[in-house]
């Protein structure tokens, strides 16, 4: 009997260990008067390394992406590395790159919402940031890809003087309406939760912010029908972009799906385009959650290890529904017996380019499944920022072997070809890398990158219960 | 008629039993609802506070947009192609269907989105009743109990409010928050 | 032009006889005259970017010693269901009813380059640079034909000026169509008589005969696209 005693109370010691509750957010609150300080500080502090990068950065896209942009636009598509039959290349690998970025913020932020899951409430906005620069960068490549950009409302709909409206059955005009809506649906729904916290920033700030503040908040005073209005739209909101950010990656799978190219044509396309992006905009959102607690002063209050174990079990169980999908489009192309998939899929294990294939596999399966299981792994953010950085290498090049890999290996092997990108368009890659930084980098310093509100709100819902002889954490849905 | 004074009493956060026990005091002392209105830095239902159910018309308008978007869709769909009927493949020119739906989807959302959007915009910045008045602190995450009531009831009210461990603010109503 | 079209149910359809091949490249030429085709330089055909709307695609068959050289010309098939056609989303590839032909109109062309990997016979060409015609070739350029400017697709057109030329000839004279007597630039300059043109839709014309032929088969037909181009090879069974 006083054995099992001294197990008992052995094991519940560990247990303790492991779960102090003030190592979570929502059970160390502090008055919102210090939350408010602490996010207001974060967003006027300005060291000269922020300055460096910014001009840095603001320098790259000015060079990088509109100066080698206005280069090809002047003399034509010839500076790309692109030719026959592979006409499509990194510009489109970027494309669905950047679209499968922004899908995170609205899985992070509306998927978590409605689902209410609490780990969600300081990073929801630092994801859906995310989404929305994420569109901005991507969103240009479709421009930046065409032959003739300076005629690019021709696919535009509208009543014009060719009397021509644009073809609704193609994937590009699909394509076109989909950003559209997402990118002002995720803007909108960026906007929203702000507008409590921009009513904060203005009774905080004077001069120029203050009066800037003051317009972006509506005159918001925190009254009942304000809240209620407040909450109700944003639950239109998370549980309508949640099938418009599934059907924006649908759509950009379709521009291959719905084509007859060999390796392109699966039916299987549009889930396994989902699964990828959520896996690589998770990825996304934890690098990007590092680096902002690593630079913005009192970040380390608001992003705790058990955020980055949180995100990193979701990876986790992507990279295995990732894995999932990609093996049943091969399997089943490889089965299907046709030829030239069959060629696609030896070509890609065994051609000039398998690197890419083996990266993608070690990138987007291994690393993730031998490291993500340990908790202790998942609670390094240093750690996590390295496995999330490769996990989204991977990614690119999956993107890369689904694009140029396989338009260069079609049905004729007279047709077939390879492809190396050139130095204009990794600098326009680049460009946009920077752009999304950049814009990043300035709007941290613009508007307050954790949700106040919804953090106060969730450690007043957080109280620990007195279960027996324990104290159990526990959450009262307030609404 | 009696002049009506607006009043707001400010709880700190903790106090959130004490800022439901003064409401149901207020209107003891005879000041209905709709000379109270509450402002907090943190949503509250309308439950905790007891106070009367709120209304928006943000997800009707939402609806209008979707249906707006619905007639937009089905006019670009099997409207454009009369226009102007162009054969590509063998896909048929005036009744594309089924890749109509995904331009339906789309435009539908869109309208429901923008327009739930624009719903909140309106009412936001439409002129709203109860009192007004407005104190920095609410983003501090005080409650602030606004109500207006006559003149000659400031008394008790200070004394009411006191004893629940509120402060009470004067001329709050000053300030504009909005261009 | 509309009127005169009127009731006249034309299908334009090419025959390749591939066993009469040899390989000379005069077709390739030819068109590139009749159509204005750019010139893109040495440099440029070399890394993958010659522009033709027409080509021969040169493969040895049989086992070395054994080989011989087997020559399949390819050039737009103008398929029934082309796949280029939807994708585009400003309606510049289409489908001409007239010719029953897929047309690509330059003006719309926005350069999305999708129509180009859609199409399973790499049939269509992509302007890279505006064409550089130096000083006395650009008197030999086609009135008929537009100049393509850079970021624009391009692709064979069965000659459609050559059709549209025929056909209101024709019409001036009020008689019908002659068998053979719209030739596109390829078929003309052919001195083997491996390419053949005519209207499908009449069976008694040359054209329709021959691809009637035991010998005939077609472009990835698995495909279903309905290619309007037929070729001929016998194997070696019956001649070539």
């Amino acid at each position: 009997m006083a054995a099992e005693t001294k197990l008992f109370g052995k094991l519940k010691t560990t247990e303790q260990e492991h779960k102090d509750p003030k190592e979570q957010l929502m059970f160390d609150p502090r008055p919102r008067e210090e939350l408010n300080r602490m996010v207001m500080e974060m967003m006027t502090t300005t060291t000269r390394k922020f300055w460096l990068w910014a001009i840095g950065l603001g320098a790259g896209v000015v060079v990088l992406l509109f100066g080698a942009w206005g280069y090809m636009i002047s003399t034509g598509m010839w500076v790309t590395g692109l030719r026959r039959p592979i006409y499509w290349g990194v510009f489109i690998v970027t494309f669905v790159f950047w679209i499968g970025i922004s899908h995170a913020g609205t899985f992070v932020s509306a998927i978590l919402r409605v689902f209410k899951s609490e780990f969600r409430r300081p990073f929801t906005r630092a994801a859906e940031l995310m989404t929305t620069f994420g569109l901005a960068a991507g969103a240009l490549y479709p421009l930046i890809h065409l032959g003739r950009v300076w005629v690019f409302y021709f696919m535009v709909p509208y009543p014009n003087a060719r009397w021509l409206w644009p073809n609704f059955r193609s994937p590009l005009v699909w394509d076109l309406l989909a950003i559209t809506t997402y990118l002002l649906s995720s803007t909108i729904y960026l906007y929203l939760p702000l507008v409590p916290d921009l009513a904060m920033a203005r009774d905080r700030t004077t001069g120029i912010r203050h009066s800037a503040y003051k317009i972006l908040a509506l005159g918001w005073r925190g009254t009942e029908a304000e809240w209620f209005r407040l909450k109700k739209a944003i639950q239109i909101f998370a549980f309508a972009i949640i099938p418009v950010m599934f059907s924006v990656h649908t759509i950009v799978s379709w521009d291959f799906a719905v084509s007859q190219v060999a390796g392109w044509h699966s039916t299987i396309f549009g889930p396994y385009f989902i699964i990828g992006a959520i896996l690589s905009g998770v990825s996304a959102v934890v690098t990007i959650l590092y680096v902002l607690r690593s630079t913005l002063k009192h970040m380390d209050y608001f992003l705790r290890p058990e955020h980055f174990d949180a995100l990193g079990k979701l990876i986790l169980v992507f990279s295995m529904a990732w894995a999932y999908f990609f093996f049943n489009d091969y399997l089943l192309g490889w089965y299907g017996g046709e030829a030239a998939v069959r060629q696609i899929l030896t070509a890609h294990a065994t051609g000039p380019a398998a690197w890419v294939w083996y990266t993608m596999l070690i990138c987007n399966i291994v690393i993730p499944w031998l490291t993500l299981w340990n908790r202790k792994i998942r609670r390094t953010p240093w750690l996590m920022f390295i496995i999330t950085l490769l996990i989204n290498v991977g990614m690119y090049l999956e993107r890369y072997t689904i694009i140029p890999l396989t338009l260069g290996h079609q049905r004729t092997p007279f047709d077939w070809g390879i492809y190396t990108p050139r130095p204009i368009e990794i600098s326009i890659v680049l460009g946009t890398f920077c752009l999304f930084t950049f814009l990043y980098l300035v709007m941290s310093r613009l508007i307050p990158l954790v949700p106040v509100w919804e953090v106060q709100e969730g450690q007043v819902a957080h109280t620990l219960r007195k279960v027996g002889k324990a104290e159990v954490p526990s959450v009262t849905e307030l609404d | 008629m009696y002049t009506k004074v607006v009043h707001m009493a400010l709880f700190k956060e903790e106090q959130l039993d004490h800022a439901a026990e003064s409401i149901t005091r207020l209107r003891s002392l005879g000041i209905s609802d709709k000379d109270i209105s509450v402002i907090s830095g943190i949503p509250f239902s309308e439950k905790i506070l007891d106070r009367p159910m709120n209304w928006t018309n943000v997800g009707r308008i939402g609806v209008a947009g979707a249906v707006l978007g619905f007639i937009t869709a089905l006019l670009l769909n099997f409207g454009t192609p009369f226009l102007y009927p162009l054969r590509v493949a063998d896909m048929p020119i005036f009744f594309p269907i089924p890749t109509s739906i995904v331009v339906t989807f789309e435009l539908v959302m869109l309208g429901l989105l923008i327009s739930t959007f624009i719903g909140v915009f309106v009412e936001t910045i439409s002129p709203s009743y109860g009192p007004q008045g407005y104190h920095p602190k609410v983003s501090d995450g005080h409650i602030a109990i606004l109500f207006s009531g006559p003149m000659d009831l400031d008394q008790q009210f200070h004394s009411t409010f006191a004893e629940l461990g509120a402060t009470l603010e004067h001329d709050v109503e000053e300030e504009k928050l909005w261009l | 032009m509309a009127e005169v079209s009127k009731g006249i149910a034309e299908k334009w359809g090419l025959v390749v006889d591939q066993d009469r091949c040899t390989g000379c490249n005069a077709c390739v030429v030819a068109c590139s005259m009749e159509n204005n085709v750019p010139f893109t330089g040495e440099d440029n055909v070399a890394f993958g970017r010659g522009t033709y709307w027409i080509y021969n695609k040169r493969m040895w068959e049989g086992a070395y010693p054994e080989v011989a050289p087997a020559f399949q010309p390819v050039m737009c098939q103008q398929c029934g269901s082309a796949p280029c056609e939807p994708v585009c989303p400003t309606f510049a590839a289409v489908h001409s009813e007239e010719e029953q032909i897929n047309l690509q109109i330059y003006n719309r062309c926005i350069g999305t380059r999708y129509c180009a990997n859609n199409c399973p016979y790499h049939a269509r060409q992509f302007n890279f640079q505006d064409p550089d015609i130096p000083e006395p070739m650009n008197s030999y350029l086609n009135p008929d034909v537009t100049i393509r400017r850079r970021g624009v697709m391009e692709k064979c057109t069965f000659c459609v000026q050559r059709i549209v030329a025929g056909r209101q000839t024709a019409s001036a004279e009020d008689r019908p169509l002659r068998d053979g007597e719209v030739t596109p630039a390829c078929v003309a300059a052919c001195p083997s008589g491996a390419l053949v043109f005519g209207d499908l839709s009449d069976p008694s014309s040359r054209v329709s005969q021959m691809a009637q032929n035991e010998r005939q088969y077609k472009l990835m037909d698995e495909l279903g696209t309905r290619p309007k181009v037929t070729y001929l090879k016998g194997g070696g069974r019956n001649g070539g």
